[in-house]
């Protein structure tokens, strides 16, 4: 009982330390914060509509942005994590592929954008590409953990039957993982499509570069409006993935 | 003795020993041989070797000594492919794929001879098709191709592994406890449906159980205890093939 009581504490008076020496308990600081939010609200209320145009047009390409990225991600996911997986591959080449996964996600998607911006220029094909990168390190890598804990029954049972690794992988794999797969994908997608709601601020397309043009004008009633409009896009894809795994997992209770 | 030549021994094990790294051995010198087109049980407690044993003859897992020889040929390495032909195995909890359909997992058991075009795409050729059903029909469950499988009963599952190894076609069936979970009457009834397989196919079986009530369903009893094979009813069968090994 002492022992289950002595982490927590631990981890309470750490918290403590971090938060002192941020300024977490200077009371004069938080009063301000407090009165100063209450200004910002009042000058995003109410929003301006007027800029509905605009920034739903860009809203729209940076949900295509997400859409596509991370399609063209999980593509690419599904040979690199079959490689990173050790049931199938020796250590050799399921550990390269383990490492470029990890490489890959070790940059962040600002910073993919960053880098594709470099590469290709401004504009969306930079953002998509950049969540498409980093949509390849994360999937990879929970998909090839996924496949090896694949029941090693089921794979000696398929293996006896003289199947072959490709074999394996499309009969064994992927219809076992399913629920798995579909899952991690969508969450992949709700993830970037907020996530791909600022790569408009490093010049990669969609609505952060309007978000970041009325930051910066101090034109926060304006600003208000695209956060509702990204707030119903965000509940949107909840609502769609909802949809999504209600029609396609399968649950005992069907 | 007499009438016994080695086209009647389907699979022979020699002196099989077994350990997991530096553990205890869990098989010390196991000989076996089954009778071809028989099915033979092999008993035991939990925890007697025979889930390893079955594995070994199988392929799956390599023994430390010994060696197992099917139809003349000697099991040397894993090589999963061309053993297909030779042996079927179906494990304790039978190593079905639950997300799909019962006749997709029968026909996995063709995946052996068929390549890769195709069948990475699903499509399998009729006539393989046709015998996955005319497999699920014998097992009785033919009205339940299109049903997957984890909506299935246990009843069903265990007729869908063995239609998937009826399928493989192979010479030998190693089938490990896989009617344990079932009530006396159904596991009688699969037993019963194998034995028939097994005289009309001249498939050999060898099926692991803890059960004793289901013993008489085998026309020889292999029994392990403690890691060794006891005497019993195929002794005679080892003695002979391997005395003409030697010669």
């Amino acid at each position: 009982m002492r022992i289950n009581l002595l982490v927590p504490a631990c981890l309470m008076i750490l918290l403590a330390i971090v938060l002192a020496e941020f300024g977490f308990f200077d009371g004069a600081r938080l009063l301000r914060g407090l009165r100063n939010l209450g200004i910002l609200t009042s000058e995003m209320i109410p929003p301006d509509t007027g800029v509905l145009p605009v920034a739903g047009k860009a809203l729209w390409e940076t949900v295509q942005m997400s859409f596509a990225g991370t399609l063209l991600g999980f593509i690419a996911s599904l040979p690199l994590s079959v490689l990173g997986t050790r049931h199938l591959f020796s250590p050799l080449v399921s550990g390269a592929a383990r490492f470029a996964a990890a490489a890959i996600r070790t940059i962040p998607v600002l910073l993919w954008a960053i880098i594709f911006v470099i590469l290709v220029g401004l504009g969306p094909l930079a953002g998509t590409l950049g969540i498409g990168a980093y949509t390849v390190g994360y999937l990879a890598k929970i998909y090839a953990d996924l496949f090896e804990g694949t029941d090693p029954e089921v794979i000696e049972a398929v293996q006896s039957t003289g199947a072959s690794k490709l074999h394996l992988v499309r009969f064994v794999f992927l219809p076992e993982g399913a629920n798995a797969i579909l899952t991690q994908l969508l969450f992949m997608l709700e993830y970037n499509v907020r996530a791909s709601s600022i790569l408009g601020f490093v010049g990669a397309g969609g609505i952060g570069f309007v978000m970041q043009i009325y930051l910066q004008t101090l034109e926060y009633r304006r600003l208000a409006t695209v956060l509702l409009l990204i707030l119903v896009v965000v509940l949107a894809m909840d609502g769609l993935s909802a949809w999504m795994r209600k029609r396609f997992l399968l649950t005992a209770a069907q | 003795m007499s009438g016994i030549d080695s086209n009647d021994i389907a699979l022979r094990a020699d002196d099989i020993s077994f350990a997991y790294q530096d553990e205890a051995w869990i098989l010390k010198d196991v000989s076996l041989a089954l009778p071809r087109g028989k099915l033979t049980m092999l008993m035991g407690p939990s925890g007697s070797g025979k889930t390893t044993l079955l594995k070994i003859l199988a392929g799956i897992i390599k023994p430390q000594r010994g060696r197992v020889v099917v139809l003349n040929h000697a099991i040397e390495r894993r090589d999963q492919r061309r053993l297909a032909p030779l042996i079927g195995y179906i494990p304790q909890q039978l190593g079905l794929v639950r997300n799909v359909t019962a006749m997709e997992n029968v026909l996995m058991g063709a995946l052996g001879r068929c390549g890769h075009g195709k069948t990475l795409l699903g499509i399998f050729p009729r006539h393989e098709i046709e015998q996955a059903q005319a497999a699920l029909d014998l097992m009785g469950i033919g009205h339940k191709s299109a049903e997957t499988v984890f909506r299935m009963s246990g009843g069903e599952r265990q007729r869908v592994a063995i239609a998937r190894t009826l399928l493989q076609r192979p010479q030998v069936v190693l089938a490990d406890e896989f009617v344990s979970d079932l009530d006396l009457a159904l596991a009688s009834e699969i037993l019963g449906r194998m034995r028939r397989a097994a005289a009309i196919e001249q498939i050999t079986f060898l099926i692991s159980m803890h059960r004793v009530g289901l013993r008489d369903f085998g026309d020889h009893i292999l029994t392990l205890n403690d890691g060794q094979v006891a005497p019993g009813s195929t002794d005679r069968f080892y003695a002979q093939s391997s005395a003409e090994a030697r010669s």
